[in-house]
C-alpha cells in the first residue's frame, strides 16, 4: 500500500506543494532535451540523405568544440576561431566523403556504419593528439554569450534560468528553423530530401551524390559545433561529452531515424520526462541514477507499439 | 653441425656478461589513463609519476644501479582494457599499478597466483589495509575510508556528535570507486545520528548533473561530500555554483581536488575544500632537480608542475621507488622481482629525515607500512580553494582508527570468505 502511495500519490503531491521546483525540473529537462535533439538532428540529416547511421556524430561534437577552444588558445579571436572551426568541419566533411564514403558507394549499410565507427576512433585519437585530454573551458564570454542568470519567484518560490541555457534554447530553435527552411525552400535542401526519398531517382535527375554528402556532413558538423558550444558552456569541453551524445540514440528510437520533427519532439520528451522521473520517482524509490536507462526503456516501450518510432516512416517492402 | 654448436656456445658465453649488464632493468608498468572521459584527472598524475622515474634514471642511474622501465599501458580508465593491460604486462612486471578501483578489484584475486603486488596509492579497496588477507595489495599512504573519516572530522569541527540531526549528501560516481566509502558513512551515520543521502552520478551523466543538483536543492543537505573522478568533478563544481550551494559546505576526497577543475570556476569556487594526502611544495629541492634533469631537458609532458595532481604523481612514484630500494636492501640484490617488491612495500618507512634526503619535505606526511598494515595511515590535510589556487586549510588530520579498524577487519574477512579458498598470512601478527 505504501509503495502504491509512493508511486501514484506522493510525487504529484510534491509537485503541487512546490510548483516552483517543478518548473525548475521541467526547465532543466527542456534544456537537456534541446541539446539531445540537436545531436539527434545531426544523425537524422545524414541518415536521410545517405541511409548511413553516423556513429561519429558524438565525437564530432567534441572535435568541433575542441577545435574552437584550441584555435582560440592559439591567439585567434573568438569569432574568427568560429569561422576557422567551420572551415575545419568542412574539410572533415570533404575528407570523409572523398576518403571513406566514395569508395564504399553501393556497399551494404552495415559496412558504411562500420566505416563511421572507424571515423570515430580516428577522431578520438587525432583529437587527443592535437588537443590533449584535459577538460577545457569553453570561450563563452569571448563569444559574447551572457553568463549570469534570471531569478524569478513564481508562486513565491525560486526559479533560476541561466543565461547560457536560455541562449542555448534560442540558438537551437533558430538553427532548427533555419534547417527546416533550408531543406524546404532551397534547391540544395530539396536535393537532400530527394536523395533521402529515393537515391536512384535523385541520381537519374542529375543530383550529385558526392556534393550532397559533403553538404550534409558539413551541416552535421555545424550542428555539432553549436551543440559543443552549448554543452561546453555548461560543463567544460572534454571527451566525456561524447558519452552524452549517445543519449541521442533513444531520441532517434523514439522519434524515428528519418524525421527532423521526431528528433526535436523526441529530444524534448526524453529530456523532460527523464528529469521528472528521476526527481519524483527514481531518486526516492530506486536510489537515483535512473537517467542512465530511463530514456532507453521509454524508447523501447514506444517501439513495441510503433516500430518506426513516433514520427518515422512505415516502410512496406513487397517480396 | 658440431662446429656450428661450438660457435653458438662460444658466442653465447661471449655475449652472456654483456646481456646480463643490458638486463639491469626493472619493469614497473603503469596502467595509465591519458585518454577518454577521465583523462583530465589522469594526465597530470601520470606526468608526475613518469617524471619522477625519469629523474631517478637520468640523475642517479636508476635505483640501486638498476634503471626502471616505467612503461605506460593505456586503459582509458576502462576496467576491461585495464585487465588486458595487466595480462599483457604481468610476465615481466614487478608491480601492477591499476589506477582504478574497478581494475584493482578485477585483478586482485589473480595477483595471489601471479605473485605481483598491486600498488594503489590512496585508492583501490580500503580493506586492503589488512595485509594478512590482502597479501599482495597495498594502498599507502591513506585509504578512502581514512580520507572520509577525516572529512567527517573537518565538517564536524572535530566532534562527530556535532553532526547529529544533520543531513549529509554523498555525491558519488556510480562505479565501484564511487561506492567504496558508503559502508563507512553508513557506520558513522548510525553511530552519530545524522542522515546520509547517497546521490549516484552515472558515467553517462558525468557532464549532465542537473538532476542530482536539483535533488540537492530540494533536500537542502548541510554538507555535500563528493567522491568524484574525471569530468564528474568539474561538472559538480559548476552545478554547485549554478544552484548557489554554499561552497564552504562542499567537500571532496583527494581526486576531487584538481586545480584545473577549480580554475574553470575561479572566484566562484572560493571556499570549496578537498582532503589531500599530498601538498604541492614548489620550492622543494626535488623541483629544482626535476627542472634540471627532466623538464629543462625537454623530457616532460607536464603543463603545471606546481599543481596538486602533478606533485601527487611525484609522491606516488617516490613510494614505489622507496619500496624498490627497501626490497633491494632486504634481499641484497639489485634486480628484484615481484615477491621481493612485496617485502619492500610491506616494510616502507618514510620518515621526515628520508623525505628531507629526497628533497620532498612536506609533500606527504611520514608513514610506515607493516605486514598487517598495507596502508600506512599517513594522514592528510584539508585544502581550500582561495579563488586562484589550493591552500592548506588544516593541520595534519588522521582517520578514526577505532572506527575503521573493525570495519576493515570485517570487510577483509568477508572478502576472504566470499572468495574461499583465500590464502591468509597467519605468520603476520595482527597486533604487531
Amino acid at each position: 500500500m505504501e509503495l502504491l502511495r509512493n508511486i501514484f500519490v506522493t510525487p504529484f503531491v510534491d509537485m503541487v506543494a512546490a510548483p516552483d521546483f517543478l518548473m525548475q525540473v521541467v526547465w532543466e529537462g527542456l534544456v537537456s532535451g534541446v541539446l539531445y535533439a540537436l545531436i539527434a538532428l545531426g544523425f537524422v540529416l545524414i541518415f536521410r540523405s545517405s541511409r548511413i547511421f553516423n556513429f561519429a556524430q558524438g565525437i564530432m561534437v567534441v572535435f568541433a568544440a575542441l577545435t574552437l577552444v584550441g584555435l582560440h588558445e592559439m591567439g585567434i579571436p573568438a569569432w574568427i576561431a568560429v569561422a576557422g572551426t567551420l572551415g575545419v568541419m568542412f574539410a572533415l566533411a570533404w575528407t570523409v566523403e572523398r576518403v571513406v564514403l566514395r569508395p564504399l558507394v553501393g556497399q551494404p549499410d552495415i559496412i558504411l556504419f562500420m566505416a563511421t565507427i572507424g571515423i570515430t576512433l580516428f577522431l578520438i585519437g587525432f583529437g587527443e593528439t592535437i588537443f590533449g585530454g584535459e577538460n577545457k573551458q569553453m570561450i563563452t564570454a569571448e563569444l559574447g554569450i551572457p553568463t549570469g542568470d534570471f531569478v524569478l519567484e513564481p508562486f513565491g518560490g525560486l526559479l533560476i534560468l541561466q543565461h547560457i541555457d536560455v541562449t542555448a534554447v534560442v540558438v537551437a530553435g533558430l538553427l532548427v528553423v533555419g534547417l527546416v527552411a533550408f531543406l524546404n525552400y532551397t534547391r540544395m535542401g530539396r536535393a537532400v530530401r530527394a536523395l533521402g526519398d529515393d537515391h536512384q531517382a535523385a541520381l537519374s535527375v542529375g543530383i550529385s551524390l558526392q556534393t550532397i554528402w559533403v553538404l550534409v556532413w558539413f551541416i552535421a558538423g555545424v550542428i555539432a559545433l553549436v551543440t559543443g558550444i552549448a554543452w561546453g558552456s555548461r560543463a567544460g569541453v572534454s571527451f566525456a561529452l561524447e558519452i552524452i551524445a549517445y543519449k541521442a540514440l533513444p531520441v532517434l528510437m523514439l522519434g524515428g531515424l528519418e524525421s527532423i520533427t521526431g528528433a526535436i519532439v523526441g529530444g524534448l520528451l526524453i529530456g523532460v520526462l527523464e528529469k521528472l522521473f528521476e526527481i519524483y520517482w527514481g531518486a526516492p524509490l530506486l536510489g537515483g541514477n535512473t537517467e542512465s536507462w530511463f530514456a532507453f526503456v521509454l524508447a523501447l516501450t514506444v517501439l513495441l507499439f510503433r516500430p518506426q518510432g513516433l514520427f518515422g516512416e512505415k516502410i512496406i517492402e513487397r517480396v | 653441425m658440431h662446429r656450428f654448436t661450438t660457435l653458438a656456445v662460444a658466442a653465447s658465453l661471449a655475449l652472456g656478461p654483456a646481456t646480463s649488464v643490458l638486463a639491469q632493468e626493472i619493469y614497473a608498468p603503469n596502467l595509465a589513463y591519458r585518454t577518454g572521459p577521465f583523462a583530465s584527472t589522469g594526465i597530470p598524475l601520470m606526468d608526475g609519476q613518469a617524471d619522477y622515474m625519469t629523474l631517478l634514471n637520468d640523475r642517479d642511474g636508476g635505483i640501486g644501479g638498476v634503471t626502471v622501465d616505467f612503461e605506460e599501458c593505456e586503459t582509458g580508465y576502462s576496467t576491461e582494457k585495464g585487465v588486458e593491460c595487466y595480462e599483457r604486462t604481468k610476465s615481466d612486471a614487478i608491480v601492477t599499478q591499476p589506477w582504478s578501483t574497478g581494475i584493482t578489484l578485477q585483478v586482485l584475486p589473480q595477483t595471489n597466483t601471479d605473485q605481483i603486488p598491486i600498488l594503489a596509492p590512496g585508492y583501490g579497496f580500503s580493506p586492503m589495509q589488512d595485509g594478512r588477507v590482502f597479501q599482495w595489495a597495498f594502498n599507502p599512504p591513506a585509504s578512502y575510508w581514512e580520507g572520509h573519516s577525516m572529512i567527517a572530522q573537518a565538517i564536524s569541527d572535530g566532534d562527530l556528535d556535532n553532526l547529529a540531526g544533520k543531513k549529509i549528501a554523498f555525491l558519488h560516481l556510480d562505479h565501484p570507486f564511487g561506492k567504496e566509502p558508503i559502508p563507512l558513512w553508513e557506520a558513522m551515520a548510525a553511530e552519530h545520528g545524522f542522515e546520509l543521502l547517497p546521490i549516484p552520478v552515472g558515467i553517462p551523466q558525468m557532464q549532465n548533473q542537473s538532476a542530482q543538483w536539483l535533488q540537492i536543492r530540494r533536500e537542502r543537505p548541510d554538507f555535500v561530500v563528493m567522491q568524484g573522478w574525471g569530468a564528474m568533478n568539474a561538472t559538480a563544481l559548476q552545478e554547485a555554483a549554478k544552484t548557489r550551494y554554499p561552497m564552504d559546505q562542499f567537500v571532496g576526497i583527494w581526486w576531487a581536488g584538481h586545480d584545473a577543475d577549480l580554475k574553470l570556476l575561479g572566484e566562484e569556487g572560493t571556499g570549496y575544500r578537498s582532503i589531500s594526502w599530498s601538498i604541492p611544495q614548489p620550492d622543494a629541492p626535488i623541483m629544482a632537480d626535476l627542472q634540471q634533469y627532466v623538464i629543462g631537458a625537454g623530457k616532460s609532458q607536464a603543463e603545471d608542475v606546481n599543481s596538486v595532481f602533478y606533485q601527487r604523481g611525484l609522491v606516488i612514484s617516490m613510494i614505489l621507488a622507496e619500496a624498490i630500494r627497501t626490497a633491494q636492501e632486504i634481499h641484497g640484490v639489485a634486480e628484484i622481482d615481484g615477491p621481493m617488491l612485496r617485502d619492500g612495500l610491506a616494510n616502507l618507512n618514510i620518515t621526515d629525515e628520508r623525505l628531507a634526503e629526497l628533497g620532498m619535505t612536506g609533500m606527504v606526511a611520514p608513514f610506515a607500512t607493516a605486514c598487517n598494515n598495507h596502508t600506512g595511515s599517513a594522514g592528510a590535510w584539508m585544502l581550500r580553494w582561495d579563488g586562484e589556487k589550493f591552500v592548506q586549510d588544516s593541520d595534519l588530520l588522521q582517520g578514526d582508527a577505532d572506527l575503521i579498524a573493525p570495519l576493515v577487519e570485517a570487510a577483509a574477512a568477508k572478502y576472504a570468505e566470499d572468495n574461499a579458498p583465500w590464502p591468509v598470512d597467519e605468520t603476520c601478527d595482527p597486533q604487531s
